[in-house]
């Protein structure tokens, strides 16, 4: 039996659905939060997820940071060095989807360097006849930063644990992958 | 000057967070360096080491995989608490091997060491074995 810990950063453009998600995923899809209120500091919520068939378990340190600009310098002083990445965005809101990249940048420079595994989630899927950012689009320019992409709805609890869920499954691959590769080590 | 192996100093891992039953702490003290305790993600880690009697500690050797900086603390006391800094190191990185530092102590009497890994090269760091020279034991 295996227990890891990561932490997991949560970020993109204010009101693109971060608290939102972190909580449905924290409380079993019991919490979600029609009124919107606006993460001004950094929220650590903390969540165990089973690895199927493996009797192993990924604690999530799950950091919801806020979107909004001006909170973001403040902010990332409390990131710490993640282990794993969430980056979202509104499906029904290109300008937040055209801030990615600039998320990116920023997470990159807290990474020291780590492999730090990934994805984008596109939010808001319920709100289909505003969506202005194609799939097709958006799976492209994840693969090209090599992060997995998600499509979801917190609102309708369309899957909105697949990202998370699908994160700590990567980190205990990693973990897998590299404890065998020390298990191989010639002594120094 | 009288050099002696952590073994037969009755060396016992007494804190340390232990998250791979098949990698569990002791394997740092048990003289193999083909075992190992492997860290579970995040930093900082730490383990804390306890001599069977007060010691005066010259120097610890590590046999360590993509530890990147290492804090060493100390205490004199019965109990694991209130530590002092002694020492801190900037490690190598060396892929495919082990990385193997000598950290001095500068005789330092001592009952318990901390060993704190701020930073690592990877997520997950592994330390084999840890060695410790003791000039004399204290009376
Ligand atoms: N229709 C719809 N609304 C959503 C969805 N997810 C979140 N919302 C709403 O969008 C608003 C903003 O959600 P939050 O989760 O607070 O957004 P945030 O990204 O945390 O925003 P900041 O904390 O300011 O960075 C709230 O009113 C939510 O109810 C969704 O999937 N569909
Ligand atoms: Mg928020």
């Amino acid at each position: 039996m295996v227990r890891l810990r990561a932490r997991c950063l949560m970020v993109g453009d204010p009101a693109v659905g971060k608290s939102a998600l972190s909580q449905m995923f924290h409380s079993d899809g019991t919490l979600f939060q029609k009124n919107y209120s606006m993460t001004t500091g950094v929220e650590l919520l903390i969540k165990s997820v089973n690895i199927p068939e493996s009797g192993d378990s990924v604690e999530l340190y799950i950091i919801d940071s806020a979107g909004k600009e001006s909170l973001v310098e403040a902010n990332e002083k409390m990131w710490g060095v993640p282990s794993l990445l969430c980056l979202v965005f509104d499906l029904a809101s290109e300008r937040s989807f055209g801030s990615c990249a600039r998320w990116m940048e920023r997470v990159r420079t807290h990474c020291k360097g780590l492999q730090v595994p990934g994805v984008l989630v596109g939010n808001k899927c319920d709100l289909s006849a505003r969506r202005e950012v194609p799939t097709s689009v958006a799976q492209e320019w994840a693969q090209s930063q090599g992060l997995e992409y998600h499509e979801t709805s917190a609102k309708e609890m369309e899957k909105c644990d697949a990202p998370l869920l699908s994160l700590a499954r990567a980190f205990h691959a990693l973990y897998q992958e590299r404890r065998e590769a020390i298990q191989n080590l010639s002594p120094g | 000057m009288n050099e002696s192996s952590i073994r037969s100093l009755g060396l016992k891992v007494v804190v340390a967070a232990s998250n791979d039953e098949n990698h569990p702490p002791e394997n740092m003290i048990d003289g193999n360096a083909n075992t190992f305790w492997m860290s579970t993600g995040m930093f900082p880690q730490e383990f804390i080491i306890r001599f069977a009697e007060m010691t005066n500690v010259s120097s610890v050797t590590l046999d360590s995989y993509n530890v990147k900086h290492l804090k060493v603390e100390k205490n004199t006391s019965e109990n694991a608490s209130h530590f002092e800094f002694v020492e801190e190191k900037e490690l190598k990185l060396t892929e495919g091997q082990l990385q193997t530092n000598s950290i001095s102590l500068g005789g330092s009497n001592a009952t318990h060491l901390r060993f704190i890994i701020t930073s690592g090269y990877d997520h997950f760091v592994a330390v084999h074995k840890i060695d410790a020279a003791a000039s004399s034991l204290v009376v």
